[in-house]
């Protein structure tokens, strides 16, 4: 069965390259350009992984992924923050989330993203992410 | 009886002298030609102690020998008065200053000088006054110096000869400035001639050549309404402080140059991912020989060029340190330039865009181009606040107001709001809330054209509720860079 990924960025070319890539490389793609949007999708789909851009009008990425790891239903889901900020340096994931019980995205992307890397890393986190941390197993 | 009335003149005479000898306020000394003590009165026996069988240099300044420089030695040689300050050891070991009044003493009119009358008198408590007096004006932490109504330096104080050099009787132009004449707008002759304290900022040259940055305050030496004869100068140097400023202005600058690189490549960074995403969708549409593809993939290539050029654009207008073109236009023709631009755009999506003109406006001093472009800038941004809010029929209103003193452009919204975090963000540099569509650049450039305007720009907004975005321009300033403009 193919693989679920919801992605959510406001810039809309960005969203359509990943979901180009994402369709060659036989996965189902789910794309929202807004947080609130997202969670809509989310409630449908059940994705088995999330792209999150961070700076985004109206509620930020970091804001979304907070809400995503303090609800039981999605807090197991793989996330790979894709962002134009530089991780080293620029950005500080604990300056923005001090709660040490909220964990540190799986991983993160720097824009432009290198797409062999990019497949390769979403595989690995979906192969990775057991069936007892699977969404819905409490 | 006769006898007996010139015993009794003689007994009255002798009283009068030994009161007067005792009850004169003066330290009074007898002393022959042999530095000997032969008389002193109840004052002096009080101040120096026992006289008798002593010298006077003994007496005076507890010394075994006589001093350099004796005054009564000089009586004795000329016979003629002497007036002298000088320092000797009280009963007590105290230093104790004095002036000395010394007199000859003559038997016989005419013959030589046997004695001579010491009458000193104590000063040592002015003496500490004045001690203390100089001590603060040399030792205060600025430069002081008297001058003239000629610029000319009567008095310095320490601080001053150490910085400036022993300049005395030079005019102070020349020694601060090193100027050959005086200085324009010259405090001190703002001073000579009003009678009243004048402060201002200056620059001049130390003695070493280096600059010296102080703060000159100056006041009449004379009280009332009498003509000011004399101006004290007083500076206090901020050479360091002023260093320390700059060091502050530096690091800033370098801060905002970083913060200017770092969200720089922030927005490129969007703009290849499009560009990439571009190449990846054309090449997939090449191989799969999909012309919807294809087509998908060419308008990504086409729009993320467009952005980066917009990018560099808004860049350059905003790195561009100009002044304004200022030419007479009136304010409302500007406003109904812009409404013509977006009336359209906004009506296609449902915003409203009207205009609240003041009638009686008249034309003032402005850049056409730049406020043509911080309206521009506004009415996007409030036209993209209408559309983040959920509200229908939103309203974006562009108003002008004349006052006595300032003109005003104001660009109100009903849309999303602004909330505190970004509302102290909104004038830095690459602060976007429009992910892709801005470049983070709008409010700035417009508070730097506002700002070389002499204007001021301000915000009164709450999340979800109307944001107020004000222009002020003091119609006086407009007016002096207009002058300046011509002049040039």
């Amino acid at each position: 069965m193919r693989k679920k990924i919801l992605i959510i960025d406001d810039e809309h070319d960005v969203m359509t390259y990943l979901v180009a890539v994402l369709d060659s490389n036989n996965y189902v793609s789910y794309s929202a350009d807004s947080v609130k949007d997202g969670f809509l999708i989310l409630e449908e789909v059940k994705p088995d992984l999330i792209c999150l851009d961070i700076m985004m009008p109206k509620e930020s990425g970091i804001s979304m992924y907070i809400r995503l790891k303090n609800d039981p239903t999605y807090k197991d889901i793989p996330v790979i923050i894709i962002s134009g900020v530089k991780q080293e340096n620029e950005f500080d994931f604990r300056s923005y989330v001090p709660d040490k019980t909220i964990p540190a995205p799986d991983c993160f992307m720097e824009k432009p993203i290198d797409v062999e890397e990019y497949i390769r890393t979403i595989g690995k986190l979906i192969s990775s992410a057991t069936p007892s941390k699977k969404r819905g197993n409490k | 009886m006769r006898k007996a009335r010139l015993d009794k003149s003689r007994r009255l005479v002798d009283t009068i002298y030994r009161t007067l000898f005792q009850q004169v306020p003066f330290n009074v000394a007898v002393i022959d030609r042999d530095h000997n003590v032969v008389n002193a009165n109840d004052n002096f026996t009080k101040r120096f102690g026992d006289w008798r069988g002593k010298k006077c240099y003994n007496v005076y300044k507890k010394l075994n020998q006589p001093c350099d420089e004796c005054p009564s030695a000089k009586v004795f040689e000329d016979g003629n008065v002497v007036v002298a300050d000088d320092v000797g050891v009280d009963q007590n070991g105290k230093e104790t200053h004095y002036v000395g009044h010394v007199a000859p003493i003559r038997m016989e009119e005419g013959g030589p000088v046997e004695y001579v009358l010491e009458m000193t008198r104590t000063v040592t408590g002015t003496k500490s006054w004045q001690q203390e007096y100089q001590i603060l004006f040399d030792r205060v932490p600025c430069y002081i110096t008297v001058i003239d109504r000629e610029f000319r330096i009567l008095r310095a104080n320490e601080a001053f000869r150490q910085t400036f050099g022993d300049k005395q009787n030079q005019h102070c132009y020349e020694v601060y400035k090193r100027r050959k004449t005086k200085c324009p707008n010259c405090p001190a002759a703002k001073t000579f001639k009003d009678g009243l304290v004048h402060h201002s900022q200056q620059v001049g040259t130390k003695k070493g050549g280096e600059k010296a940055h102080y703060v000159l305050s100056t006041s009449p030496l004379a009280r009332g309404d009498k003509e000011v004869i004399h101006v004290i100068e007083i500076s206090t140097d901020i050479t360091e402080t002023k260093k320390l400023e700059k060091e502050v202005v530096d690091a800033e600058r370098l801060a905002a140059v970083g913060q200017t690189v770092a969200g720089l490549a922030h927005s490129i960074k969007n703009m290849l991912m499009g560009l990439e995403g571009g190449m990846y969708i054309t090449k997939k549409a090449l191989v799969r020989d999909d012309k919807e593809m294809l087509s998908q993939g060419w308008d990504m290539l086409e729009r993320n060029f467009d952005k980066t050029t917009s990018l560099v654009k808004d860049f350059l207008s905003f790195s561009k340190g100009r002044l304004p073109e200022l030419v007479m236009v009136n304010p409302n023709s500007l406003v109904n330039e812009i409404i013509g631009l977006y009336q359209d755009i906004a009506k296609s999506i449902g915003v409203i865009l009207v205009a609240d003109l003041d009638p009686k406006i008249k034309d003032v001093p402005l850049d056409p181009k730049g406020i043509h472009t911080c309206l521009t800038n506004l009415v996007s941004n409030a036209i993209d606040a209408c559309q983040m809010s959920d509200k229908k029929d939103c309203h974006v209103c562009i108003k002008t107001k004349d006052t006595k003193n300032t003109l005003t452009f104001t660009v109100v919204d009903e849309g999303c709001g602004i909330d505190y975090d970004i509302k102290s963000r909104i004038f830095t540099t690459f602060f976007t809330t429009k992910g892709g569509k801005g470049t983070g650049l709008g409010l700035l450039t417009t508070r730097k054209i506002v700002q070389e305007h002499g204007g001021k720009i301000t915000v009164v907004s709450k999340k979800d509720e109307d944001t107020k975005f004000t222009m002020a321009f003091p119609k006086k300033r407009l007016q002096t860079l207009f002058k300046k403009d011509s002049a040039e």
